[in-house]
């Protein structure tokens, strides 16, 4: 089961010795070969709006940027627990924050 | 070990703040396994002991943390507590004079155990964890054992799976995989195996049987050998996180680098290899949308990674190499086959197996023509190793109906089809068989009645030509053509294809289908009964043609069962005894009633509208929304009475069901209203008390009111009334339709099987698969009350 867990914008800018930890963390994920995919995304971004066939793209104005999810973890996690008590480590290590963890579903899951 | 299997089975099983515990314990024990027993085999030197310790420390875990709550860590906390009880092993060896030497050997550094601080002696531990995963890898790998033991122990210690996982998953019993890992352990003691990681010759020799079973799981997944399901792919997942974290702890070895590349890249295909019934789907034929893109990136860089750490080119990477080559395709066209046939020409160097050869021969027909392929595979026909391996004469029945060979090319699928033990694959093999007949067939007698004099009347013919010129017909769409042939070539497979036609009778006939669909659903029987009724009816009309040439257009025709019946009706004119026979041979099977399978949700639209309707009754309302809510059958819910209700915790618990309702916001707003000051009694109530002489028993009767308990039919009258209008049908909804329409919106939502199966106290996933297959795996649009507070967590095991 893949899950996608995303951070809106946290609170406390990153220190040094939590970059080291979360370094690390990331580092033992991929090697454990839970870790497929991770980044960190832009605030904002470009937004699109699709009304009645008409597609328009706006540089801004965006919701406050505490609510623009910043990063997102990729994993495979072999039930839903896992992919919870991974976070629980992320989170441990990032402090204050908030984000989600939703189960992401592939082609095999899709009705054919 | 199986103390704490059975616990976690137990506590995950029983009601959900201890499932939510077990579940957790699971999942974290999962995770750590691989370092915590790899630790405690580090600190006691012995692998059946270190696991015995770990699964004390589990143990612990589920008498505690129910109790306690789960620790802040509870990674760190197994951790902790298992080293615990090693040392406190280890210290009681000690006092019985046991051990010295274990105690000597892994204390040597440390002055005096009991003088200091323990934490200090678990961190002097910790910093070689990494090495200590990579020789139990070691070990549980050891060539001294069996492969089969040795994929066991690895996945029970590395991968921290249960027993009871692993037999599911390799489709054996429980008691054998427990046996296995027993005597695996017995037998690394016995052999005095070191732990240790080897050095010298012998490590290249020892890392490639690690690898081999990292690999042999990832196959027995991938390929599973036997039953009808294609994949199980939870073990291909397991044996890719083995193959990663192998590979991240010997980051120097080209071919650990390659296995992954090679398991990630075939992973990428996993979604495309099968079709809408399970069949496989071979490699050019897949839709390479359905590749998942991540993983072939993900191999493609393992891939680059194994040539950067150099040496000769062993088999995995040049697996991955091929497995890359179709990978980097966008379509089959564009497919690299000359590159193809080179790295085989190498991988046979390093690989001389007759299965590699075979797929070197498949190469060498792309690249250069059947030809060349079939000159290759010719040559193997006589290899032992193969006389059982149905792919050979698979692909030399390809091979040869590419060169126009077609009676030779059909007998080769046949063979291959009686070869395989996976169902799916046989049945395409089989198709091929019949396309092979068919296309001889249509191009050698096109538009001549097959079944005519020339093979001496209907009698002479035989079951397989019959079947084969049935689906030859012109004018069947590819669907019909699918689900005749799954009928036919079963009746071929199990009466044989050469069986006389006239000795095809309704008795042999029936014993098929009972034996074959008996135990199958009321729509699945009734289809190959239309199948079989279909051809009844063609063949009955090719038996007239001489005597009634008007007789054979009208069966042609025939598609379906309504076709099948206007043939049993002419039955009696005809003149051919055999003809009768084929008219009659469903006659021994009868229809099967057709349980409206699906219960299709109710539109949430629909459902908001009878939510905001200001005219229905409190009782009503509250019984509604409550079935909605928790997903529970009604019987369950008019079951409920009053003292079973607790309203501060949204639930109750349904009596002799050992299952606990549970509702949310909407219901518990309605509830006091409905049961006012009520105490005891059932919670729905009739609106009068009942009139004498149909005195309810006493459990059905309120105290309070003298009214009795609401039955399921009034309640369902009721709601079917009240819903008329918003059914498009016009009859109203029913209650089991809203009970299960839950379901189905929890399912759109990303619900998973055994989430549905707590909330709604579905007794297997069986019965709820329609729910989750059904809904379409969308993101849920803005959807609140639909979410419950908390969700029910449910055990990390795959349901049954």
């Amino acid at each position: 089961m893949r899950f996608l867990m995303t951070t809106k914008g946290t609170s406390p800018a990153p220190d040094e010795a939590m970059l080291a930890e979360m370094g690390a963390f990331i580092e033992e994920m991929t090697r454990s070969g839970v870790l497929l995919a991770t980044g960190g995304l832009e605030p904002g971004g470009v937004r699109m709006t699709s009304r009645g066939g008409e597609v328009t793209v706006t540089d801004g104005p965006f919701a406050e940027s505490k609510e623009a999810i910043v990063s997102f973890a990729l994993v495979e996690a072999r039930s839903r627990e896992e992919a919870i008590e991974l976070a629980r480590r992320f989170w441990k290590i990032v402090g204050d924050g908030e984000g989600a963890v939703q189960q992401v579903f592939g082609p095999e899951d899709a009705p054919r | 070990m199986s103390g704490a299997d059975a616990l976690i089975d137990r506590v995950t099983s029983r009601d959900a703040p201890l499932r939510d515990q077990g579940a957790l314990i699971d999942a974290v024990w999962k995770l750590e396994s691989a370092r915590i027993v790899a630790g405690l085999v580090r600190m006691v030197g012995d692998v059946g002991l270190a696991e015995e310790l770990a699964q004390e420390a589990v143990l612990a875990a589920l008498e505690q943390w129910p109790e306690s709550g789960a620790p802040d860590n509870p990674g760190a906390w197994l951790m902790a507590v298992a080293k615990r009880r090693a040392v406190d092993h280890l210290r009681g060896e000690n006092r019985h004079g046991r051990g010295q030497e274990r105690l000597a050997h892994d204390l040597a550094t440390r002055p005096d155990g009991d003088a200091r601080e323990m934490d200090d002696v678990l961190g002097a531990v910790d910093g070689e964890v990494g090495d200590d995963v990579l020789r139990l890898m070691f070990v549980s790998c050891h060539p001294v054992l069996p492969a089969e033991s040795r994929v066991a122990l690895t996945l029970r210690l590395v991968g921290g799976l249960r027993t009871d996982e692993i037999a599911r998953a390799f489709l054996v019993t429980e008691a054998a995989v427990a046996q296995r890992i027993v005597r695996a352990k017995r037998a690394l003691a016995d052999a005095g195996v070191p732990f240790e990681v080897p050095s010298g010759p012998d490590r290249t020799a020892r890392l490639a049987s690690v690898l081999e079973v990292v690999y042999l799981v990832f196959n027995e997944g991938y390929s599973a050998t036997a039953g009808d399901d294609l994949t199980r792919p939870s073990l291909c997942l397991e044996a890719l996180r083995l193959g990663r974290l192998l590979a991240g702890l010997v980051p120097g070895e080209a071919e650990a680098h390659g296995l992954v590349a090679l398991m990630e890249l075939q992973q990428s295909r996993s979604a495309a290899r099968t079709g809408p019934s399970g069949e496989p789907v071979v490699l050019h034929e897949q839709n390479r949308g359905r590749w998942d893109r991540l993983l072939i990136r993900r191999g493609f860089a393992a891939l680059l990674r194994a040539r950067q750490a150099g040496g000769p080119l062993g088999p995995y990477v040049l697996q991955a190499a091929i497995a890359a080559c179709h990978a980097g395709a966008a379509t089959p066209e564009e497919t690299d086959w000359p590159r193809i046939a080179a790295l085989y020409d190498a991988l046979v160097q390093v690989l001389p197996t007759p299965v590699v050869q075979l797929n070197r021969a498949v190469a060498l027909a792309m690249a250069h023509g059947p030809g060349a392929g079939l000159a290759l595979a010719d040559t193997l026909t006589g290899e032992p190793a193969l006389a059982r391996y149905h792919l050979l004469p698979a692909v030399r029945g390809d091979l040869l109906a590419r060169l126009g060979r077609r009676d030779e090319a059909r007998a080769e699928f046949e063979r291959a089809a009686s070869l395989t033990r996976n169902a799916p694959e046989r049945e395409v093999l089989l198709r091929r068989a019949a396309n092979c007949a068919g296309s001889a067939m249509l191009a050698g007698d096109s538009g001549a009645s097959v079944l005519d004099g020339s093979v001496g009347g209907v009698g002479g013919v035989v079951l397989g030509a019959a079947v084969r010129a049935f689906l030859a017909r012109p004018g069947l769409t590819a669907g019909t053509l699918r689900s005749y042939d799954q009928t036919l070539s079963r009746l071929c497979l199990r009466l044989g294809a050469d069986l006389p036609l006239a000795d095809v009778t309704p008795q042999r006939v029936a014993a098929v289908f009972t034996a074959e669909w008996g135990t199958a659903a009321g729509a699945t029987w009734n289809r190959h009964r239309a199948a079989l009724r279909s051809f009844a009816a063609w063949a009955a009309g090719q038996g007239r043609t001489s005597a009634d040439p008007a007789a054979g257009p009208a069966a042609d025709g025939a598609a379906d069962g309504a076709a099948g019946r206007a043939a049993d009706g002419t039955a009696g004119r005809a003149s051919d005894r055999a003809a009768d026979l084929a008219a009659d041979l469903a006659a021994a099977l009868d229809r099967r009633p057709e349980p409206r399978g699906r219960v299709r949700p109710i539109a949430r639209s629909h459902l908001e509208d009878l939510w905001a309707r200001p005219d229905v009754a409190p009782r009503e309302r509250a019984l509604w929304m409550l079935l909605y809510e928790s997903a529970t059958p009604a019987e369950w819910a008019l079951s409920l009475d009053v003292q079973d209700l607790d309203l501060p915790g949204m639930s109750a618990v349904v009596r002799g069901r050992r299952h606990r309702i549970r509702w949310e916001a909407g219901t518990a707003a309605l509830l006091p209203l409905l049961v006012r000051d009520r105490r005891r009694g059932p919670l729905f109530l009739t609106d009068r008390r009942p009139g004498p002489g149909r005195a309810p028993a006493a459990a059905d009767l309120c105290p309070h009111t003298g009214r009795s308990r609401l039955s399921y039919e009034r309640a369902e009258h009721l709601f079917k009334r009240a819903t008329g209008d918003l059914d498009p049908e016009g009859e109203g909804y029913t209650l089991h339709r809203l009970r299960h329409s839950r379901l189905a919106h929890l399912a759109e939502d990303g619900w998973t099987a055994p989430m549905l199966m707590s909330l709604s106290g579905h007794a297997g996933a069986r019965t709820l698969r329609e729910f989750v297959r059904a809904g379409q795996p969308a993101v849920a649009t803005a959807d609140p009350p639909c979410l419950p507070p908390e969700r029910p967590r449910v055990p990390a095991r795959p349901s049954a």
